[in-house]
């Protein structure tokens, strides 16, 4: 016997099934077509940006993360179900195609069929088993949505429409093959091939042929009608992500990661900067909105969210599709409002861990431009004195620019104005500088150089602040032109490799600069030295210690430098104990985004918060790698009465105090 | 409307000091400039003034070296209208006196409705620029405001006067007022206005050519203060360290008397 079954038993495959099937999906189609089409013109009314470029690399990348469901898959538990359930539904769908494909094509116009033999028997176990899959995983969401209700996960009336329509479709979808089994199957080998069918049979045989084939033929409409609902309805609903997400991960950026774009300063026809409509923003800005599936990762691990600071980074982006949608003409830090936008580190965690690869940091950025550039608004008095100071003095401290070299004083140091005879420059930053506490860094890595034979050259009061916190805090201009003269200085003597102990200049110098002309190798002091140690150049005696370690943004999730500070850790004789909240997933210190020179006054203390975390792990060291993280976790052991137990300290002081010989 | 605000550039108190060659000022060399903190309040005060108004103009007058244009701009970014630099290379060896007669010199014939000063420059602190100014011109002037109201041709003002006690005063137009910290909160100038600042007007003239009054008064030296003995760290338990505090107090000081 040939394994196979009747495509359109009981109900017919004549003009009265094929017509208003046909007519039906062609309406659902078409609506879901014109439906979006209308969205599209909200997506542009913001500013162009290119984002087809490199178009195969884009496609598969954008194939292999809805297929493999890779970013969905970050977060174990919902995004496991999620993935089960869409390769179950995509299976389902696949299917459904294949179907559609031999009867209505393929047989229909050359006689070829190709769903029977052993073919049959796999197709029909795996979508058997796909739909099985795809009902438990959505039965399992459904409890975890509205039974569990996980904090912060809104549930709105498209979350109902969406798990009732998918599950009644499914269902009904194994109550119509039971019913065809009931009346064409049972007892013959063929059964065991659709398992969940033949339970769904068993249990209507008793009913008798003409009641099952009366319940089938209803039920087939309706399924058909459901699924017609369900492609129509589409745009209308957060099914709309089926589509937008997966668009934009092909419309992803490709970085490199957390770059900014560069405003021209130079443009003397701009008479706006910055974003003050979602019209200033670009057209990705507003369908980034309509790509986000409410998810909450974002605010799940959003420093400010976790501290009672207004900022959730999933509603900001919500109500920039919002006001796209409905007031394209509001202003945007008026309706999101300027405590929203001065809340963020620029962490980076929100965009990092985004499944919808949604672009959170730079809109936020964009708004403060605004405010800074156009209003010359900022969230406090103290961040309009740090401006100036750095206006004046080239240090948001305010400290003498004539003394940012004092700390040098006694070191194998060489002042490049002095003499250019170095191996490398080492761009100090303006903590390591000028504050107390961070110079410590700055002598303990010359001392490491010093011990590995690298000649280092600093320039002294000729270096400036490299402009991070004051480019992150939306002041452009005052970045651009620090910029401009520290680039100008680095070219003046002919450096090829800098390196940096603070993250924030390195990612500011490797990145940010290569837009205004700095095309020089740029280091992380930690990626440096593991270098030097790989190279045995820099030897050190390990001296046995407990300790946790806080991957600062900038290096971790900005730089993906996870593992050269492990690996001198070790070198060192670290027994790390790692915080639950390390890695990719660290929790910032909440000096980022320029919120170093702004007062920390609404909620709690981000940094207290991660004292906490690290006193957690019972380790008596917190290491890290960034002055702005020291300077915060200084102040987060006193503030979270910790100061007792918890010591922080650079990797920089660990290493010194290791060096061989 | 027309309204004069008169800046200095000065370093910035954080930067180090050092005597210059001559003994009578401090050098130069490795100093970073700012517009006077006074002056800031006063630039802030005419820009509302000029806002308030409407129809005003409002220019920034500043005596120096070429160097001091760089914070004329400033001024002209926060919102003057035009710039008025009177080219003085040594204008630090002119005494309050000699600058009121240049600022004299170039407003006397502009028929300024308002002139407005800091109250005291941050490195010289003389205090006398302002109201010397308002006297050979023959206007009232009103120091040291805290507050600052216009309407119809009459100033309404408080002085802060010792202790923090507070006057209203009021004055009929033209007239010069000398601010003080408290009266406003300088604004942070926008990126076109600084863009607009480039373009406007910034006219250099010559101090000669406004023929100033020779200096009254000559500094004779200029010394960083003497060092005097540092802290003192008191070390041992909460109550012995008190009564060393008391001692200290009692014998050192009089606030306990």
């Amino acid at each position: 016997m040939e394994y196979t079954r009747e495509i359109y038993w009981n109900v017919g495959h004549g003009a009265t099934t094929l017509v208003p099937m046909y007519l039906l999906s062609l309406a659902a189609v078409a609506i879901l077509v014109y439906a979006f089409l209308q969205r599209v013109k909200i997506y542009k009314q913001g500013q162009k940006l290119d984002r087809t470029d490199q178009l195969p690399l884009r496609v598969t990348m954008m194939v292999k993360k809805v297929l493999l469901q890779s970013k969905v898959l970050n977060v174990r538990g919902p995004g496991l179900a999620h993935a089960l359930f869409f390769w179950g539904f995509f299976l389902l769908f696949l299917g459904t195609c294949l179907i559609v494909l031999q009867a209505d094509f393929t047989d229909l116009f050359f006689g070829i069929k190709f769903l029977q033999g052993s073919f049959y028997l796999f197709f029909s176990l795996t979508l058997d088993i796909a739909g099985l899959v795809a009902i438990v995983m959505l039965i399992g969401l459904l409890i975890r949505r509205f039974i569990v209700r996980p904090a912060g996960l809104e549930n709105t009336k498209d979350d109902v429409i969406m798990h009732g329509l998918l599950l009644a479709i499914l269902i009904s979808g194994f109550v119509i093959e039971g019913a065809r089994m009931a009346v064409t199957e049972m007892g013959t080998p063929l059964a065991a091939w659709s398992p969940v069918g033949l339970w769904v049979a068993k249990a209507l045989s008793s009913m008798g042929e003409p009641a099952v084939r009366g319940l089938h033929s209803n039920l087939w409409w309706l399924h058909l009608l459901m699924v017609i609902i369900f492609i129509a309805i589409i745009p209308f609903t957060k099914f709309r992500h089926i589509f937008t997400t997966s668009a934009n991960y092909l419309f992803t950026d490709l970085g490199p990661k957390g770059l900014i774009p560069t405003i021209d300063m130079e443009d003397e026809e701009a008479e706006s900067f910055g974003a003050a409509t979602v019209t200033d923003m670009t057209w990705k800005d507003i369908f980034d909105a309509d790509a986000c599936t409410s998810c909450k990762r974002c605010q799940d691990r959003c420093p400010a969210w976790a501290t009672d600071k207004p900022l959730s980074p999933m509603k900001m982006v919500q109500q920039i599709g919002e006001i796209a949608f409905r007031d394209p003409a509001a202003s945007l830090p008026e309706t999101i409002e300027k405590d929203v936008l001065w809340a963020c580190t620029t962490c980076r965690a929100c965009q990092e861990i985004c499944p919808a690869n949604i672009e959170h940091v730079n809109k936020i950025i964009d708004m403060r431009r605004n405010l800074v550039l156009m209003e010359g608004e900022f969230p406090g008095e103290e961040v309009m004195t740090a401006m100036e100071n750095t206006e004046v003095n080239g240090n948001p401290l305010g400290l003498a620019f004539a003394s940012r070299g004092d700390w040098a004083e006694g070191l194998p140091v060489v002042f490049l104005g002095q003499s250019t005879d170095v191996d490398i420059l080492y761009f100090v930053g303006c903590y390591a500088s000028f504050d107390k506490r961070n110079q410590a860094i700055a002598k303990a890595f010359v001392q490491l150089c010093d011990a590995a034979g690298v000649r280092v050259g600093i320039l002294g009061k000729e270096e400036k602040c490299c402009g991070e916190p004051m480019r992150k805090m939306g002041n452009e201009y005052l970045y651009q032109m620090l910029a401009n003269e520290n680039i100008e200085q680095i070219k003046g003597y002919g450096i090829t490799q800098i390196v940096t102990t603070c993250p924030h200049c390195f990612n500011t110098l490797n990145k940010d600069y290569r837009d205004l002309g700095l095309d020089v190798t740029v280091s992380h002091y930690t990626e440096y030295l593991a270098k030097l140690l790989e190279q045995g150049r820099l030897n050190l005696t390990p001296q046995s210690f407990d300790c946790t370690y806080h991957d600062s943004c900038y290096l971790g999730r900005y730089n993906d430098i996870y593992q050269a500070p492990r690996t001198l850790l070790a070198a060192a004789g670290a027994q790390l104990t790692e915080m639950e909240k390390h890695g990719i997933e660290s929790f910032c210190c909440s000096a980022g985004g320029g919120r170093i020179l702004a007062d920390e006054n609404i909620g709690t203390r981000i940094s207290e918060k991660r004292a906490q975390m690290a006193a957690e792990t019972g380790a008596p060291t917190l290491i890290s790698n960034c002055p702005f993280c020291l300077t915060m976790f200084e102040d987060g052991v006193k503030g979270a009465d910790l100061d007792e137990q918890l010591k922080p300290k650079d990797l920089a002081e660990i290493l010194v105090e290791r060096i061989s010989g | 409307m027309k309204i004069l605000v008169c800046i200095k550039q000065v370093p910035d108190m954080e930067s180090k000091f050092k005597v210059n060659a001559a003994g009578n000022w401090y050098d130069d060399t490795d100093l970073a400039w700012r517009m006077n903190e006074y002056d800031e309040y006063a630039v802030e005060q005419a820009v509302q003034l000029k806002q308030q108004v409407g129809e005003a103009d409002l220019t920034v007058l500043c005596i120096g070296s070429d160097r001091v244009r760089e914070t004329m701009k400033k001024a002209l970014a926060m919102g003057c209208d035009r710039g008025a630099h009177i080219a003085d290379d040594e204008s630090y060896l002119k005494d309050s006196y000699a600058i009121a007669s240049l600022i004299v010199s170039y407003a006397k014939d502009r028929g300024f409705d308002l002139i407005f000063t800091g109250m005291q420059s941050q490195d010289r602190g003389s205090g006398q620029v302002g109201v010397l100014v308002a006297e050979m011109l023959g206007i009232p002037s009103l120091t040291t405001l805290v507050e600052f109201n216009y309407a119809d041709g009459t100033v309404t003002a408080k002085r802060e006067l010792e202790g923090g006690i507070k006057a209203k005063v009021s004055c009929a137009t033209p007239a010069l007022v000398t601010c003080q910290l408290g009266l406003n909160t300088p604004r942070y100038p926008t990126l076109p206005n600084i863009m607009k600042a480039k373009k406007k007007e910034l006219i250099s003239t010559p101090a000669a050519e406004l023929n100033p009054e020779a200096s009254l008064l000559e500094v004779l030296q200029v010394a960083p203060p003497e060092k005097k003995g540092g802290g003192l760290v008191l070390e041992g338990d909460p109550a012995d360290l008190a009564d060393q505090l008391i001692k200290i107090l009692k014998e050192k000081t009089t606030a306990l008397a």
